[in-house]
C-alpha cells in the first residue's frame, strides 16, 4: 500500500503553488520518508520541484479560469489523481511541524477521516462557531477538510462521487441543507459535511474523542481573545527560528499549522525553509 | 521529609500582614496540623506585638528591610479603597528559604476551613499550583484569570502553591527570579501592559517556559477548589468552618448580598475586612 500527502493548488489572485511548495518542505523538513505530490495546472518554480515526488495536472479542466471558489469546486478530483492508495489532504496553506508517521497507524483504521476538532495557537481545542454558524444552525457534522485521509476503495469512492454531485449542483444541495446562513459560495466543509449527512457516516469517518490528527487553526475570531483583530498577526507575533521552530506568540507550535493568511508565506519564511533543507541535504 | 508551610508577611503602612500569618498559622494547625515558618522583614514588630510568636512559629525568617514596593489599590468592600504599597517581590525567594522538604506555600490572606491542602504531600506531582479558581459573587469578569492577558498565556494563581526541594523546582524559582529582575522585558514579551510587576504573573509565565513554551505537565493541580472573595466584598464572620461575607452586587454599587459559606477554605482578599475580623478574635483570646 503506497501513502503520501497530496495538495491541489490552482493559483489566482493568490500564488496557492508557492504554499504548497512552503508546505512541502515543511513535510520534508520533519517528515523526510513522506512523500508529497502536488495536483495543479500550474509551474511549479524549478527549486522547489525536487520537494514533491509527483506533479499531476488537474484532470478534466475544462475551465481555465481561476477563483477561490474554482480551486474549491476542482477538489473532488483529488481522490482520482492522487497516486496514492492511501492519501493525507492538506490545504497549501499549512505547515507540518512534527512528525506525524504515528497518525497513518491511527488513520489505517478508517476509509475517510476528518478532522472534526482544532485547535488555537495556545493549544486549547475550539468551541466557538464563529464562522461555522451554517455547521450549527443547520446541524451538519463539525468537519474540517483542511486535514483528511482516505483510503482508495469503494467507501471513499461513493463519498466523493457524492462530493463531486454536489459541488455541481451546489445551490441546490445547500438549498436542502444549508437554508439557514446559506454560504455564498461553494465551499468543500459545508459540501462534506453536506455529503455525510446524506450517506449518514459522519460517526465513521470522524472522532472528536481523540487529540490527533488535528490542526492548529489560526482565524482570527477563533482564538479565544476578547479583542480579535480582522488579522491574527496584528495581535501575535510571528518568530520562526533557522532550526524551524515556529513560535506564535509565546507558543511554540506543533502538529500542523493552517496559517490561512496568505501573507504568512512570506519569501522570509519560505528562504529560512529553503536553507534549512540546503544545509541539512549537505 | 520535612512538612511545612511558609507564608510571606511584610506590612505596608495600612495593612497587618503578620497579622494575617498569626491567623493563619493558628488555622493551620487546627486543620491540617503543619508547621508554620513567616517570613517578614521585621522581627522587631512580631516580638513586640506577638509574644506567643516562637510557638505559632516554627520558624521566623527575617529578608532584609527594603523599600523597594509596588503601588496597589487596596479595596474594603465595593466604595471604598485606597492605594497603599505593597512588598510581594521576596516570594520567588521560597524555594531558598524554606526549611522544609515540601512546602506549602500560602497567602497570608488564606483561610484554613479543612483539611483538603493535606492532599497535596500525597501527590506525585513535585509542583502543584491552581490554575482556575471560584469567585462566590459569579457575576464578575473573570477573563483576567483565565490568560495573563488576552492574547497571552495561562493564567495560575500563586496564592496556594505546593512543592518540593528538587533540581527542577529550584531551576523553576530561580527562573521567577529572573522574570521579577528582568520584568519590563516579560512584561513586553507576554504582552501584559502592565506596569506593576505581580506574583500570579511571574508564576504564570515561568510554568509556561517550563513546560516548554507549550501546554504541559510541569504544574499539577492543587487539590480540591481554590474559592475567592475580592477586595470589594467584605467579611464578617468567621465561626470554626463556616464564613459569612456580604458579597458585592451585580449593578447595585454599595449593596451587597450575605452570603453563607462552609468547609472550605477561602482567600478573603479584602484585607481590611480581614484584619478586623482577626482583631476581633484576637480580643477574645
Amino acid at each position: 500500500m503506497t501513502k503520501g500527502v497530496v495538495m491541489l493548488a490552482q493559483n489566482s489572485e493568490y500564488n496557492y503553488v508557492e504554499q504548497a511548495c512552503l508546505c512541502a518542505m515543511s513535510i520534508v523538513a520533519t517528515n523526510p520518508a513522506e512523500k508529497v505530490s502536488l495536483i495543479t495546472n500550474d509551474k511549479v518554480p524549478a527549486k522547489y520541484k525536487k520537494f514533491f515526488d509527483q506533479i499531476i495536472n488537474i484532470p478534466w479542466t475544462e475551465n481555465k479560469d481561476s477563483s477561490d471558489s474554482k480551486s474549491s469546486s476542482e477538489r473532488w478530483k483529488i481522490y482520482h489523481a492522487t497516486p496514492y492508495d492511501e492519501t493525507i489532504v492538506l490545504d497549501t496553506d499549512m505547515l507540518v511541524l512534527q512528525d506525524i508517521s504515528a497518525w497513518w497507524k491511527f488513520l489505517e483504521n478508517y476509509d475517510l477521516y476528518f478532522v472534526s476538532n482544532v485547535l488555537t495557537y495556545r493549544g486549547e481545542t475550539v468551541t466557538s462557531d464563529y464562522y461555522r454558524k451554517a455547521f450549527t444552525a443547520n446541524n451538519l457534522p463539525n468537519l474540517y477538510i483542511g486535514f483528511h485521509y482516505f483510503k482508495k476503495g469503494e467507501r471513499a469512492h461513493e463519498f466523493y462521487k457524492w462530493v463531486e454531485l454536489v459541488v455541481n449542483n451546489w445551490e441546490l444541495f445547500y438549498g436542502q441543507f444549508v437554508p439557514e446562513h446559506y454560504p455564498k459560495n461553494c465551499t468543500m466543509d459545508v459540501t462534506s459535511a453536506i455529503v455525510a449527512k446524506i450517506l449518514d457516516c459522519d460517526k465513521d469517518i470522524t472522532n472528536p474523542l481523540v487529540k490527533y490528527p488535528t490542526f492548529t487553526h489560526m482565524k482570527p475570531f477563533i482564538q479565544n481573545w476578547e479583542h480579535p483583530a480582522e488579522s491574527w498577526q496584528k495581535r501575535v507575533g510571528t518568530y520562526l527560528t533557522d532550526d524551524l521552530t515556529l513560535t506564535i506568540g509565546n507558543n511554540i507550535q506543533q502538529g500542523i499549522f493552517h496559517y490561512v493568511e496568505k501573507d504568512f508565506a512570506s519569501p522570509k519564511i519560505l528562504d529560512t525553509y529553503y536553507k534549512y533543507l540546503e544545509t541539512a541535504n549537505e | 521529609m520535612s512538612k511545612g508551610v511558609l507564608v510571606f508577611a511584610r506590612n505596608n503602612s495600612q495593612v497587618d500582614y503578620v497579622k494575617q500569618a498569626y491567623f493563619l498559622a493558628k488555622r493551620v494547625e487546627k486543620y491540617l496540623k503543619l508547621p508554620v515558618s513567616l517570613v517578614t522583614d521585621n522581627l522587631d514588630y512580631i516580638k513586640s506585638n506577638y509574644k506567643d510568636y516562637k510557638k505559632v512559629f516554627d520558624k521566623v525568617i527575617t529578608t532584609e528591610y527594603t523599600t523597594a514596593f509596588t503601588l496597589k489599590r487596596y479595596n474594603d468592600g465595593s466604595l471604598s479603597g485606597k492605594q497603599l504599597e505593597f512588598k510581594n517581590d521576596t516570594r520567588p525567594m521560597a524555594y531558598e528559604l524554606t526549611p522544609y522538604d515540601e512546602t506549602l506555600l500560602l497567602d497570608s490572606d488564606i483561610v484554613i476551613a479543612d483539611t483538603t491542602f493535606l492532599e497535596c504531600f500525597n501527590q506525585q506531582s513535585d509542583f502543584l499550583i491552581y490554575r482556575s479558581a471560584y469567585d462566590l459573587a459569579n457575576f464578575r469578569d473573570y477573563s483576567e484569570f483565565v490568560h495573563i492577558s488576552d492574547t497571552s498565556v495561562p493564567f495560575y494563581w500563586a496564592t496556594c502553591v505546593f512543592f518540593r526541594k528538587t533540581p527542577e523546582n529550584k531551576i523553576f524559582f530561580d527562573l521567577i527570579q529572573h522574570i521579577k529582575e528582568n520584568w519590563q522585558h516579560y512584561n513586553s514579551v507576554f504582552q501584559l501592559n502592565r506596569t506593576v510587576y505581580r506574583n500570579d504573573h511571574a508564576f504564570s509565565i515561568a510554568i509556561h517556559i517550563m513546560n516548554g513554551r507549550q501546554e504541559g505537565s510541569f504544574a499539577g493541580k492543587m487539590p480540591g477548589k481554590l474559592f475567592y472573595t475580592t477586595d470589594k466584598d467584605i467579611l464578617c464572620d468567621v465561626q470554626g468552618e463556616s464564613f459569612l461575607f456580604l458579597v458585592e452586587k451585580e449593578n447595585h454599587l454599595g449593596e451587597y448580598t450575605p452570603i453563607r459559606f462552609k468547609d472550605n477554605t477561602v482567600h478573603v482578599m479584602n484585607k481590611f475586612s480581614l484584619n478586623r475580623f482577626i482583631d476581633k478574635e484576637l480580643a477574645n483570646d
